[in-house]
Order: structure tokens, then sequence, then C-alpha cells
């Protein structure tokens, strides 16, 4: 398989890392304006940018870019090669997002997953799979924080920029963890939301406070941040007979701490224990194969005529719904929520 | 790879007494001289790779050798398989016998012991999305973890296989049916789990345990090991000092390095390798009681010695940090 990369920032180079070690890909090719042909160490592989692309070359295209290309860049994907594995957000807003859906709903036979990688690091991947038959029983609630701290240079990033980026921290970060939700009990709705620029001052939301519920009314709660000066992942899910903490999160950086799950079973029947502190164990992760895994289950897809098993159409329209929403909402109020 | 810890608790009494321990160990050491006496061979390269082994100490005359690669140390004198295999069987009666310990605390054992293990393949066959495998049990019967097995419900079926019988069967199958495992199913059509607890420990050739076992596993197949590791506290710090270190029982122990190289090299990828050990501190701490002369350094007294905040604390550490010594993995057949 022959791959396309558009864009050589953060997730371009992971990207690109991936897909060298993956044994169904014969070449890849980058296209970036702003990298320097000469320093960027990607001899043969940067496609000059006065060269036009030869798209009947490649098989796939991966959209790394920032959100104010990747709908044009997904939809010119699409139609000249079929298929597409873009980056999250799946565009910068809703009117974005539509433009990805109708290119891809025009052609049948496409292959268009969105990067979210977060539903397949090993924490989440074992809490769904302990929740409801998995024993833990059926979620009484979620609760989710994910943020980071910002940094010295957060405002000169084009995250922070209205009209590159779309949205704040809750398009960027939050995205991931809307995504894990409905991973964990499908569609969600929202039920109200606050959004502040309470610091950064940036013109988008730098915090947002999410409530969200399930078709049965499971109530689930989103606190997306880039004011935490501590990074922070962290889920809390309730169910009937007992609990999972998630938290901690491998990344490059190891800045989230070590990612690791809490299982704790209810046990107020057991009076030998003190009330309120029932058994726990703890389940440490030393490996994150989500990045080879999402591309591998893509190119799977392609290889195999079928549909992809993560971060389908489907999945990143039910996600683009609440950010909608929850614009909506706090367009209808002041961004600090004052009123 | 993921490691676990556990707040479940309970006491030396509960499942190992010191006190109870040292008779059982008493008949298992002299039994083990007799064996020794029939035939023995010595033991020249570590069980892990091919390393010549060291020297390393004696536990009541018995000869311990080190392995330099992973520091793992075994028993120098080994009986002949077969030989083995009746010792093996013959401690393995005696512990259901009411001469020994556990038959007094048997309940205890069941809570403490087996059920967290069944707790554990439970919950791992969830996280892999294994539904009712068959399991083979490898052990020495007879084993109070078989009815448990049994009766779980979450396998298809059980078998329980003899660890000295599945070995020497590896071994002449050049002779057998190449058609057939070790365990004498057609190939291929082996089981989906197979469970080894502290089976490792006792065997005379433990890499070739774990070939036979991957025969008789399908691709994909998961293996559950349970051991007593040397990296871990009380046997790092008491050495051969450790009274819970005796033939045939404790014929080996790894280090955790040890038990990694060896279930790699069998053909294993590791998917979980913990220590959950929540008993390091208190076995020093019986330790001292039975022998007040044991040498500890300051640090390592002041440890034992500490209030039960801080030594549960510290328990949990070397949970966390895979340094307790008892060691929980779990492979999978690549």
């Amino acid at each position: 398989m022959n791959c396309l990369i558009f864009g050589y920032g953060y997730m371009g180079k992971i990207r690109y890392q991936v897909l060298r070690r993956h044994p169904e890909v014969q070449s890849i090719t980058v296209v970036d304006p702003a990298m320097d042909p000469s320093t960027a160490g990607l001899d043969g592989v940067l496609l000059p940018p006065t060269e036009k692309i030869p798209w009947e070359r490649f098989d796939a295209a991966f959209v790394c870019t920032p959100n104010n290309v990747t709908a044009e860049l997904c939809v010119e994907g699409l139609r000249h090669c079929g298929h597409v594995f873009c980056e999250k957000p799946p565009g910068r807003n809703w009117q974005d997002f539509c433009r990805i859906s109708e290119a891809a709903t025009a052609l049948p036979r496409h292959t268009l997953v969105f990067g979210f990688n977060h539903r397949l690091h090993p924490c989440v991947q074992a809490a769904r799979a302990l929740i409801g038959k998995g024993g833990l029983g059926d979620v009484l609630y979620i609760k989710g924080t994910y943020g980071k701290s910002g940094g010295a240079r957060y405002r000169d990033g084009w995250r922070n920029k209205r009209e590159i980026s779309g949205g704040g921290i809750l398009l960027d970060q939050g995205v991931h963890m809307l995504d894990i939700f409905q991973f964990f009990v499908g569609q969600l709705t929202v039920v109200d939301a606050v959004l502040t620029d309470s610091f950064w001052d940036c013109g988008v939301e730098d915090n947002a406070f999410v409530l969200l519920r399930t078709r049965d009314g499971v109530p689930v709660f989103l606190h997306s941040s880039a004011t935490l000066w501590k990074h922070t992942f962290r889920i809390e899910i309730g169910c009937v007979d007992g609990y999972l903490i998630a938290s901690g999160f491998l990344s490059q950086t190891g800045s989230y701490g070590r990612e690791q799950l809490v299982v704790g079973r209810r046990e107020f029947e057991d009076e030998a224990l003190a009330l309120g502190n029932p058994r726990e164990e703890i389940i440490h992760f030393d490996r994150d194969d989500s990045w080879d895994k999402e591309v591998s289950d893509f190119i799977a897809a392609i290889k195999d005529g079928r549909p992809a098993n993560h971060g389908t159409l489907d999945e990143a329209r039910s996600v683009m719904e609440i950010i909608r929403d929850v614009y909506a909402l706090a367009e209808r109020r002041d961004i600090k929520g004052k009123s | 790879m993921r490691s676990i810890q556990t707040t479940h608790t309970f006491p030396l009494s509960s499942v190992k007494p010191l006190d109870g321990l040292l008779r059982y160990r008493g008949y298992c050491l002299e039994q083990t001289r007799k064996t020794l006496k029939i035939r023995r061979r010595r033991r020249e390269q570590s069980p892990v790779g091919d390393a010549s082994l060291d020297p390393f100490g004696y536990v009541d005359g018995l000869e311990y050798l080190r392995c330099p690669e992973s520091g793992s140390f075994f028993l120098a004198q080994l009986p002949s398989a077969e030989d083995l295999a009746h010792l093996l069987a013959d401690v393995s009666q005696y512990r259901k016998s009411p001469l020994a310990f556990h038959a007094d605390i048997a309940t205890l054992r069941s809570d403490s012991v087996y059920l967290p293990k069944l707790e554990w393949i439970q919950s791992t066959l969830r996280l892999q999305g294994l539904d009712r495998p068959r399991l083979m049990e490898v052990v020495t019967p007879p084993s109070d973890f078989t009815p448990l097995l049994q009766g779980s419900g979450l396998f298809a079926e059980v078998r329980t296989v003899g660890e000295m019988d599945l070995i020497m069967t590896y071994n002449a199958s050049g002779q057998l049916d190449k058609n057939k495992d070790a365990n004498g199913s057609e190939k291929g059509a082996g089981v989906e789990a197979a469970v080894l607890l502290e089976s490792l420990d006792r065997v005379d050739d433990p890499r070739t345990l774990l070939h036979a076992v991957s025969e008789s596993l399908r691709e994909g197949g998961l293996i559950f090991v349970t051991a007593l590791v040397c990296s871990g506290f009380d046997i790092a710090v008491l050495g051969l000092r450790n009274l819970y270190i005796y033939p045939p029982d404790r014929a080996n122990c790894f280090s955790l390095k040890g038990i990694e190289l060896l279930l790699m090299r069998a053909g294993f990828a590791l998917l979980e390798v913990s220590t959950p050990g929540v008993l390091d501190v208190e076995i020093i701490q019986a330790h001292l009681r039975h022998d007040p002369a044991i040498p500890l350094s300051t640090f390592e007294r002041q440890l034992v010695d500490a209030d039960e905040e801080t030594r549960a604390a510290f328990q949990s550490f070397l949970q966390e940090r895979r340094l307790s010594s008892f060691a929980r993995i779990v492979g999978r057949k690549k």
C-alpha cells in the first residue's frame, strides 16, 4: 500500500512512524508546505511544494493538518484515493463535518476513519470489557476529566485561533473523551454546558463543563480544560456492582502519569470490611499500541473491503453533534459565563 | 503489558503459617534426601538459558546454584524424572493429610489462595474476550484448585494433567505419534488456556514443561503462571535463610526476569506480569520471631519494625513495582 501523509507536525510524525513499521505499507510520501526539504530529513519522502500531487500513485491518504484544511483534504482524498484516515476533530465544525460526510456517502466503496485512538488505550479497553456483562453491571454514571496546562506558548498555537481550529479545548482534547463516553454507553445528548475562557483569553474556551445523558437517562459529565496545571486524564465509571477509575495516560512525554485502572467491587453486604472501603485491584499498563491498532484496523478494512471497527463516520457524527449542540448553547450565553 | 496490584489482604497464618510450615518443610527435605539417594544428576546449565550455573549456597545441606543471567537459583542435584514424579506425588498427598498444616486451614486457604486466583483467571478471560475456554490444569494431583475450577462454570472443560507426566511424555515424543501433542490430543485440537500454579518452581525441566504446554495450547491460547520469585523482597532479603525455600516445592526459584525470559523463549508473548504478594514484610517478621539473630540492615529492620500504615504502604509499593516475591504472569502463545 502506498500512503500519502498531509502534514508533518506532531501527528504526522507519529503516523509516519506507525506506517513505516506496518508490513502492508510499501511507500510513504509526505506533503507539508511548511517543511524545508533540505532540513526535514525526509529525503525521497517529502513531496516538493511546487510539485502536483500524483494521486494515482496512492492507495490511502492520512490527513494530519490543522483543522482549517481538514475537510478540504478529506474530500480530495476520498475523491482521488477513496481511502482516508483523518486526525480528530472531524472538521472545525458541523458544516466541515457535513462536507466530509457528503463526500464519503457519494462513494459507496470508500474507507474513512477518524483518529480517535484514545478508545484503544489499554485502560479504556479494559474498562469497556469490565462494564455491563463484563462483571460490573449496568453503568450508573460517568465522570471524565481531561486537561492540560497550556504552557508559555499556548496562545500562539493554531489550536487556539478560532479561524483555524474552529474551537477550543473541547474540540481539541474533549472530543476524545466524548468518543470514549459513547464507546462505553452509546449515543449521548447534551443536557447543559458551561464554557469559559477565563485564563488564556484566546477567544475560544479554555474550560468546558458538559452534562450529557444517554437515551436511558444515565448521566455523564465532562470537564475538558486547558487550565489543569497538572496534566490529567481521569474517568470514573459507577456501575451497579462496582466502579472503575481510569487515570494517567501513556503518552510520548509521560506527563499524564502511569496509565492505570482501579477496579472496585460493591461490597456493602460484606461487613467484614470497613463500609465504603472495598477491596480494589489496580491494573497498571506499560504499553500503548493504540496508534498501531487504529492504523492496522484502517488498512485491514481497506484490504478486506469491510467497514472499520473504530473511528467510523457514524461515531464521528455522534461526537460532532455534541460539539455542535454545546457550541450552540454557549453562543446563546456569554462564553465567560457571566450571563 | 500490564501488572496488577490488589488491596486484598490476609494474614500469613491463613495461608502458610511459619510454625506449621516447618513440619511440612521437614518432611519435604527428608523425602527429597531419600529420593536423591536412589539416583541423582547434577544440573549444569540454567533452565532460563544455557548459562553455566554458579555456586550459591545450601538449604539444610542441599546445594543450590545461581543463574548468572537472571539471578534465579536452582537445586543442584536432581532425582531422575520418574523419581521426582513420585516425590512430588508423595508430598502432594502429604499436604492432604492431617499431619500437614494445609488441612487445618483449608477453608482459609481456599478464600485467600485459590478464590483470588480464580477471579484473576476470570477477569483475564473477560479482558481477552475468551468465553468458556477449555482449560488444562498442570499440577501434581491431588489439587485443591481442581474442584474450584471444575465448579466455576468458567470453562467448557477442565483437564488436569500431571506436570512431570507432561515433561516425560514430551521428552519421549520422538518415539510417539508426531501428530499428538504432549497431552495425547491431536495437534491443533488443543486447549485455549492452561494454568500452572507454582509448577515451574518444582519440576526438573521447566523449559520442557513450557514447550509441552505450548504444544497443547491453540495458537493465541493463554497460559496462567504463578511462582515465588527470588527478586521479591522477602527472598531477596533472607536469601537461602528463607524457610519457604526448600525442595521439592522450591527446587527452582526464578527471579521475575528469569521467569519472563523463560516464558518468552518458549514462545509466549507476555500480557501480564504482576507481583501482587501481600506477605513479604510479614514473612520477614515471622522469620525474626523464629530466629532473632537473622542479620538485617538497619534500613530493613526499620521497615519491618515500622507501624502498620508504613508496612502496608511499603507492601503496596512492592506490588506496584513488581518487587514482591509472589508473581503472577499471563502469556499468550504466539
